[in-house]
């Protein structure tokens, strides 16, 4: 049943090719078994994915799991899909649980994920405004992590994220939060002495 | 269904089908027993071991003992040799073997033996310097095959055999499984010792091979049991394959020359065609097996050629295939240090005699259209415009 659903998507792969003026790219490639992916990414102005596709050298179920991968993102905003993308019931349909598998999966999502942190990384090295861009997929400032973590006495990446989403779609601004916390403890412990 | 997996077994003839049949209803009796049911099952059972024996050039018939398979013959001929001689427990054979020859050599290095292992160079070729080093006074056993299943690529083993007799006391095995019914052997005029076969390779069934033992070759029994096979070799003989792979044996003596020219005409019009196509292995006439191409399309997964030809009908093989997580690519193109992304994009054409210029054509008109879908899903574009812009 699973072996159908990859024959499907195998001899019919969505999204074949490359997104022309596409504003993120992300690969991924196994030292394992040498196959190797490329995600092309357009997002428009409100962070929702209007196009994506794939190109794979790999094997029949590394081209379906990009041929799924690239249709559910579809119309989604980047936090959405990096949320989608993690989840481990995107690849249910393909067994993408059964151990042989997991490989050509994960090389999947590795892929999509880095193409949405490209984008992440690039808009907010383009946000213009005064108050620092951390997390693109959610838009949280520099200034909202700050507070939550005076506020909250946040020690942790985890504890940023459940208070104020910061972190939890595509990962990429995860060192950011991490250097926030540090400079923060660094200041209140100097400030202790 | 357009069949180009000769290599890994082949349709059984309708002849050899035909002179089975009897065998499988009327005359059920044992070879073994004194009725005259028993002298019928009997008398057919020599018949096909001389008929092996002229496909095989061998100077005696009783040179031919029966088995249930080629893997069955090359195992008896390694163990039945080492067996022998207790002492001597270095082995010699090359790293393009067949697993039948190749997992047992492994095996039986973790078990007290040494194995040289010879290796190839980019065209398949053995460097028989190599050889002629490697042999000591304690070489018990060299095994090489006559013709590479992936490549096709020939062993001068009659070379071989000269050198392992000139230089060592080593018995000489062949593994002949991919060659028999292929080209013409002449056993009697070769410096071989033993010599494997697998019916199911020239159109007879799966379930039986036969294993050459030159007169006075030294040989331990492996299957023990009754005297059957002159005691050499025990089990009720499976009388119907037996019948089908000596006919089998009749058949083959032709050596059907379409088989050659059609190999060509795909290679050379695939070579044509396809920009990223190239063939692995040496491509002189008589140094290769005149029904095998394997061809590498760069940067191209062979699996996935695999699976689009069969859903267009046509089954061929590759050497390239991923098991759990691993890419496992052909040992014997791993060993020619064909490129990753050359050897990944292998696939081995294995024709028959049944093989038609209706076939070739076929699949004349389909690869090309294969290799340039997976083509555009490949991310080596630049790499594959390159190799198109050649001239």
């Amino acid at each position: 049943m699973y072996q159908d659903v990859i024959n499907e998507h195998f001899l019919n792969p969505r999204n074949v090719g490359e997104v022309s003026g596409a504003g993120a790219r992300g690969t991924a490639a196994s030292f394992v078994c040498g196959a190797v992916v490329r995600v092309t990414l357009k997002v428009d102005g409100d962070r929702r994915i209007v196009a994506a596709k794939f190109k794979a050298a790999g094997c029949s179920f590394l081209v379906a799991a990009n041929s799924i991968l690239t249709s559910a993102v579809l119309s989604k905003t980047t936090a959405e899909a990096a949320v989608l993308v993690q989840s481990p019931a995107v690849l249910d349909q393909l067994g993408s649980a059964l151990a042989d598998k997991q490989h050509c999966g994960s090389l999947a999502r590795e892929a999509m994920l880095n193409a949405i942190r490209n984008y992440s990384d690039a808009a907010r090295a383009e946000w213009a405004a005064d108050d620092a861009l951390i997390c693109t997929c959610f838009g949280i400032s520099e200034q909202r992590i700050e507070n939550e973590i005076l506020s909250g006495e946040l020690r942790t990446v985890a504890e940023v994220t459940q208070v104020c989403k910061a972190g939890a779609g595509c990962g990429s601004c995860y060192k950011l939060i991490e250097d926030i916390l540090d400079d923060y403890l660094r200041t209140r412990s100097y400030q202790s002495l | 269904m357009i069949y180009l997996d000769n290599n890994a077994t082949t349709r059984t003839a309708p002849e050899v089908f035909a002179a089975m049949q009897p065998y499988l209803t009327e005359y059920y009796g044992n070879p073994s027993s004194a009725h005259s049911l028993g002298r019928t099952m009997k008398l057919a059972v020599e018949r096909a071991r001389v008929q092996v024996a002229n496909l095989l050039g061998a100077t005696n018939s009783n040179e031919i003992v029966f088995t249930s398979c080629g893997s069955e013959a090359d195992n008896w001929a390694i163990r039945g040799v080492l067996e022998q001689s207790p002492h001597n427990k270095h082995i010699v054979t090359t790293l393009v073997e067949h697993e039948a020859v190749r997992n047992l050599c492994a095996k039986l290095e973790t078990q007290g033996y040494e194995v040289t292992w010879l290796g190839v160079n980019g065209r398949g070729e053995l460097d028989l310097d190599e050889l002629s080093a490697a042999l000591r006074l304690d070489t018990a056993l060299v095994s090489v095959m006559l013709a590479n299943n992936e490549t096709g690529v020939l062993f001068p083993i009659d070379a071989i055999g000269k050198i392992v007799h000139e230089n060592s006391n080593a018995v000489f095995h062949v593994d002949g499984v991919q060659a028999v019914g292929k080209i013409p052997i002449n056993l009697s005029e070769l410096d071989v010792d033993l010599f494997a076969l697998s019916g199911h390779k020239l159109h007879a069934p799966q379930g039986v091979g036969a294993l050459y033992i030159k007169n006075g070759t030294p040989l331990s029994a492996q299957m023990i049991g009754g005297s059957q096979e002159g005691g050499r070799r025990a089990g009720t003989s499976a009388v119907p394959n037996i019948v089908g792979l000596g006919i089998a044996c009749e058949l083959a003596t032709d050596f059907h020359p379409d088989v050659e020219r059609l190999r060509d005409r795909l290679e050379a019009e695939v070579l044509a065609r396809i920009p990223n196509a190239r063939v692995n292995g040496m491509k002189e006439p008589g140094k290769r097996l005149p029904n095998t191409a394997n061809i590498s399309f760069e940067y191209i997964e062979g699996e996935n050629i695999l699976r689009l030809l069969d859903e267009a009908g046509i089954c061929v093989s590759t050497g390239s295939a991923c098991h759990s997580s691993t890419h496992q690519s052909s040992p014997t193109l791993h060993a020619m240090n064909v490129p990753f992304s050359i050897a990944r994009g292998s696939i081995r054409f294995s024709l028959s005699r049944y093989t038609t210029d209706e076939e070739i054509t076929r699949i004349l008109e389909v690869l090309p259209g294969i290799i340039q879908k997976l083509g555009e899903m490949s991310p080596y574009e630049k790499e594959l415009r390159a190799l198109s812009s050649l001239p």
